[in-house]
C-alpha cells in the first residue's frame, strides 16, 4: 500500500498546475481513485457526507456485468465448437471464447476511456466513471464476429455523439452504449444482422469456413411457419425453454442469458442502484402487450402473435436491455412516476417492434432509445402534476 | 392532539449521542455574542472595546430595524470585538465580573396578568427585552416584523438532528416556564400556536400533552417547523408562519416572568470524538473550551457548534452562537483510504444500500470526509427520496444554476427546510442544500429591496 501511495505521490506533481501533464489531471484523478478514496473534508454543513460515490455506484454495475461477460465468453466458444463439430470441453471452449471476446472488450475500453480523457482534458471536467459502464455494456451487445474496427467506431460514436457533445455524463439524453450499438446496426447491417454473424468461426485448420449460419431464436420466432406455434418452432430449432433461459444459443456476446440478467436485476434492485420501477415497468410492458397480442391473434395472424408473452423475455436481448440498459438513470426520466411509464413503454414497444417490423428482429434497442428521447417529456408531465399539488410558496 | 407524519427524512445510526445526564457548570470567565451567526441581520454596534456592560445592556442593534436589539449575555467589560473579512462582526467577547455581576432590570409580568396584556404592549416588552430574536419567520428564517400577526407560531420541542439538546433534559423542572411561554405566544397569535413533539418520545409526549397540539412521527428533520408546516398547511398564507425553538421559548418566558435577561442554556455535547458526552447547564454564549476537556482530545477533531447537518465549524477558542444548543466533536477524517472503492463497508455509513453496514446493527462513526469527488448528477434520486418536503432537489439545483427564478419557486424552493440531507446523500457530492440556502437568501434580499 505504501508503495502504491508513494508512486501516486511521486507522479502527482506532473499533473498539478505546474507539471508537464497538468491538462491530464482528470486522468490522474480517475486512476488514483481506483486505489485511494479522497482525503478531502467538508468545508460547510452538512459536515458529514455519505460514503457512496459515483465510482462505487458504477463499479457495482460493472461487477454485476462480469458474470454476463464470462458467460458470454463461454457461450461464444460453445456455439463455435458446436458449429464446427469440435469436442465440447470446457477449457478449450472458454479459451476460444475469451480470444474472441476479450479483444472487443479491450478495444471498447481503450476507445471509450480514450475519448473520455480527450474530452475531459479539452473541456476541463472530471472523468466520469459512467464511461466504464458504457465500455463494458457495449461489447456485450455486439455479435461475436464484429470486426475490431467496427467495435472501435461504434464505441467512439456512442461516447462522442451519444454523450460528450451534450456535455458528458449527466447531460446525455441517450444511452451511450446503445447509441453506439444502433449506429453500427444501421451503418453496417451486413456485419450486424442476419443469420451469419452470431457465431464466431472456429477454423480447425483443414476446412476453411467464412461464416457459420445459425438462426437466432428471434429469427426463428419471426419466421415460424403459420402451421405451428413459435414455441414449437423454437423447440425444433433446438431452443427449448431451459436453453433460452440459460442463454446457450447464438446471440450477441453477453446479452443472451435471461438467468444472469435476472440475477443482475435482482441484485441491482436490492442494492438500490437500478430502479425497480423501470425494471418492473419494462416487464409489465412486455407481458401486457405480449398478452394483448395473444388476445387479438386470429387464424390469419402470424404465429408470433400467439407466442407466450414470457418468451419475449427469454429470447434475444430484452432481458439484458431491461436489466442494464433501460436502468441507466441519466437517460431515463428522473421522477419515479415517469419511470413506471417509461419502463412500460419500453416493454410495450419492444414487443411491437419485434412482432410488427420484420426488418428489426430485436426491438429493445430501438425501444429504449426511443423512450430515452421521450424521458424529458414524461418528466415534464409528472413535474407539472406535482407542482399542481403543491401549495405555492413564493 | 393531532398526529402528523413526515414520511421522508432519514434516521441516522450515529455513534456519539449524549447521555441525558445534566451537569451544571460554573459560570465561565468569558461569554460572547456572535453577530455573524445570526442570519440576515445587519448589526450596528452600540459598544466599543473596554466598555462596561451589564447583563441585558445593549450590544448592537439591527440596522434594518433598530428595534431588534441584541443584549449582553454577561456583566463586566467588553474584552474584544472581533472582525472578520469585510468587517463582518464575528464576536463580541465579554469579560465577566465574577462577583455581583451587574444586571439590567426589565418589567416583569405575572402569569395572571398575561391574560389582560395587549399584543402591542407584549411585543414592546419583548423587543425592549432584547428577545425578539427567538422568533423567526418561515421560509427565510429571518426575524419577523413585530406588527404583523403571524398565521401560526410553531414551537418545536424536539431536536432530532444528531446531536441536539434533548427536550427531556432542558424541560426538566421548567414546565411552568413552558406553560407561561405558551400563554405569552397565545397573546401574539391567539389560537394560532402549534406545539409539537416527536411521537416516538412517549414520556415527553405524556408529560407535556396538555400543551401539545400535534405529535409528529418521522425521522430527521421531522423536528423542523418547516417540515411540520409542510404537512400542516392548507393555504399559501400559512407559509409565513413564525417559529420558536423549545429552549428559546423558555428564555423568552424567563425574561417576561422574572424581568431579568435570561442567560441559562442547556447544551448537549456529543459526537464520537467528544471525551464526555452529556448535557451541560451553562450560560448563553459560553466558550466551547468550557464544554470539552481540551487535554483529552488529540487535535484531529472538528468542533461543530449545532448539529452535524446545520451547525458551523468553530475553532477551539470559539463560543456558542445565540441559537445553538449543542456542540458536536467529530473526527475530522481526511485520510485517503486505500481501496475505498472496493471496501465492503461494514462500518461505512450510507443512505444507499451499497454497503454491508446495512446489516450492521451498531451505531457508526461519522467523520467529515467528503468520500468522493464532485461529479455530474446521475439522477440517482436519493436526494428526492430523503427530502422531507417532497422537493426534487436535482431539478431545483439545475433551475437555480440556470437562474430560472419562476421555475425554482414553482418547484417549491422556499419550502426547503435546509436540513442538509440532500447534500449528505448525494453520491456526486453536489452542494445542494448550500446552493438552495444561498438562492433563498438572494431571493429574500431581492424581495426586501422591492418592498422598500
Amino acid at each position: 500500500m505504501n508503495m502504491i501511495r508513494s508512486f501516486f505521490e511521486s507522479q502527482r506533481k506532473h499533473f498539478q498546475s505546474e507539471g508537464a501533464l497538468a491538462r491530464l489531471e482528470p486522468f490522474y484523478e480517475a486512476v488514483e481513485r481506483v486505489f485511494f478514496g479522497t482525503g478531502e473534508v467538508t468545508r460547510q454543513a452538512p459536515h458529514a457526507r455519505d460514503s457512496l460515490t459515483v465510482q462505487r455506484y458504477m463499479m457495482l454495475v460493472i461487477v454485476m456485468l462480469l458474470p454476463c461477460l464470462f458467460f458470454g465468453m463461454y457461450n461464444v466458444g460453445l456455439q463455435s465448437f458446436k458449429a464446427a463439430g469440435q469436442p465440447l470441453d470446457f477449457w478449450p471452449i472458454l479459451l476460444f471464447g475469451a480470444k474472441t471476446v476479450i479483444p472487443l472488450v479491450i478495444i471498447s475500453y481503450l476507445f471509450g476511456f480514450g475519448w473520455e480523457i480527450v474530452f475531459a482534458t479539452v473541456r476541463r471536467h472530471a472523468i466520469s466513471e459512467g464511461v466504464f459502464v458504457t465500455a463494458m455494456l457495449f461489447p456485450l451487445t455486439l455479435p461475436p464476429t464484429t470486426p475490431w474496427w467496427q467495435a472501435a467506431l461504434g464505441i467512439s460514436f456512442g461516447v462522442i455523439l451519444g454523450k460528450e457533445v451534450f456535455g458528458g455524463t449527466g447531460r446525455n439524453f441517450l444511452n451511450p452504449a446503445l447509441t453506439g450499438r444502433a449506429f453500427l446496426y444501421f451503418a453496417y447491417p451486413i456485419q450486424m444482422s442476419g443469420d451469419a454473424v452470431w457465431t464466431a468461426v472456429y477454423n480447425s485448420g483443414n476446412q476453411a469456413v467464412d461464416a457459420v449460419s445459425a438462426a437466432t431464436p428471434l429469427a426463428v420466432a419471426t419466421t415460424a411457419p403459420a402451421t405451428q406455434s413459435v414455441e414449437h418452432a423454437l423447440n425444433t430449432a433446438g431452443y427449448d425453454f431451459s436453453t433460452l433461459f440459460l442463454g446457450l444459443y447464438p446471440d450477441s456476446i453477453g446479452a443472451s442469458s435471461t438467468l444472469l440478467c435476472l440475477i443482475g436485476a435482482v441484485v441491482l434492485i436490492f442494492i438500490g442502484v437500478a430502479s425497480y420501477r423501470i425494471i418492473i415497468g419494462d416487464m409489465l410492458g412486455v407481458l401486457a402487450i405480449g398478452y394483448a397480442l395473444n388476445l387479438f391473434a386470429g387464424e390469419a395472424s402470424a404465429p408470433y402473435w400467439s407466442m407466450n408473452p414470457f418468451y419475449h423475455l427469454l429470447i434475444g436481448g430484452s432481458a439484458f436491455g431491461i436489466a442494464y440498459m433501460s436502468t441507466d438513470p441519466v437517460s431515463a426520466p428522473d421522477t419515479h412516476a415517469a419511470r413506471w411509464i417509461y419502463g412500460f413503454f419500453i416493454g410495450a414497444l419492444t414487443v411491437l417492434i419485434r412482432v410488427f417490423n420484420p426488418a428489426f428482429p430485436e426491438g429493445i434497442m430501438l425501444a429504449i432509445l426511443f423512450m430515452n428521447v421521450f424521458a424529458p417529456l414524461l418528466d415534464h408531465m409528472v413535474i407539472r402534476l406535482r407542482i399542481r399539488r403543491r401549495i405555492p410558496n413564493t | 392532539m393531532q398526529k402528523l407524519t413526515v414520511k421522508k427524512g432519514y434516521r441516522f445510526r450515529m455513534a456519539g449521542g449524549p447521555s441525558s445526564e445534566l451537569v451544571q457548570l460554573p459560570a465561565p470567565a468569558q461569554v460572547a455574542l456572535l453577530p455573524e451567526r445570526i442570519a440576515h441581520i445587519k448589526p450596528r454596534l452600540r459598544v466599543k472595546k473596554g466598555d462596561p456592560v451589564r447583563i441585558g445592556s445593549l450590544l448592537f442593534e439591527d440596522k434594518r430595524n433598530p428595534s431588534f436589539k441584541f443584549l449582553s449575555p454577561g456583566g463586566g467589560t467588553i474584552r474584544d470585538i472581533v472582525f472578520g473579512p469585510r468587517r463582518v462582526i464575528q464576536s463580541i467577547v465579554i469579560d465577566r465580573q465574577t462577583e455581583a455581576e451587574p444586571e439590567e432590570a426589565f418589567p416583569a409580568l405575572k402569569e395572571s396578568a398575561l391574560a389582560d396584556v395587549d399584543r402591542s404592549q407584549l411585543t414592546d416588552q419583548i423587543l425592549n427585552g432584547g428577545m425578539w430574536w427567538v422568533f423567526r419567520e418561515l421560509p427565510f428564517r429571518d426575524l419577523p416584523a413585530p406588527d404583523t400577526v403571524p398565521p401560526l407560531i410553531m414551537v418545536s420541542l424536539d431536536a432530532k438532528e444528531p446531536f441536539q439538546a434533548a427536550p427531556e433534559v432542558y424541560l426538566k423542572e421548567q414546565e411552568q416556564l413552558l406553560a407561561y411561554g405558551l400563554k405569552a405566544l397565545n397573546v401574539l397569535a391567539p389560537g394560532k400556536v402549534v406545539v409539537f413533539a416527536d411521537d416516538a418520545e412517549k414520556e415527553l409526549v405524556l408529560k407535556t400533552d396538555r400543551y401539545l397540539t400535534h405529535t409528529v412521527a418521522g425521522n430527521y428533520p421531522s423536528d423542523d417547523p418547516g417540515a411540520v408546516l409542510y404537512q400542516l398547511k392548507t393555504e399559501a398564507a400559512q407559509n409565513r408562519a413564525w417559529y420558536v425553538s423549545g429552549q428559546d421559548l423558555l428564555l423568552l418566558a424567563h425574561l417576561l416572568r422574572e424581568g431579568r435577561y435570561p442567560t441559562r442554556r442547556v447544551v448537549a455535547v456529543g459526537g464520537s470524538a467528544a471525551p464526555e458526552r452529556r448535557h451541560y447547564l451553562t450560560r448563553l454564549g459560553a466558550p466551547l473550551a468550557q464544554l470539552v476537556d481540551l487535554d483529552r482530545i488529540d487535535g484531529s477533531e472538528r468542533f461543530v457548534v449545532g448539529g452535524l447537518f446545520r451547525g458551523y465549524a468553530s475553532g477551539r477558542e470559539g463560543f456558542l452562537g445565540l441559537y445553538e444548543t449543542a456542540l458536536n466533536v467529530v473526527p475530522e477524517g481526511g485520510q485517503e483510504e486505500f481501496l475505498a472503492l472496493f471496501n465492503p463497508g461494514m462500518a461505512r455509513h450510507s443512505y444507499s444500500r451499497t454497503f454491508l453496514s446495512k446489516f450492521n446493527p451498531k451505531r457508526l462513526v461519522y467523520n467529515c470526509n467528503i468520500h468522493g469527488d464532485l461529479r455530474a448528477c446521475i439522477a440517482c434520486m436519493h436526494c428526492a427520496d430523503v427530502c422531507p418536503v417532497d422537493l426534487l432537489p436535482q431539478m431545483i439545483y439545475k433551475a437555480v444554476l440556470a437562474e430560472e427564478v419562476e421555475e425554482y419557486l414553482e418547484h417549491g424552493l422556499l419550502d426547503c427546510v435546509e436540513c442538509g440531507l440532500c447534500s449528505y446523500v448525494c453520491p456526486s457530492k453536489i452542494e445542494l442544500s448550500r446552493t438552495f440556502m444561498t438562492a433563498k437568501k438572494e431571493y429574500a434580499k431581492e424581495r426586501a429591496g422591492k418592498s422598500e
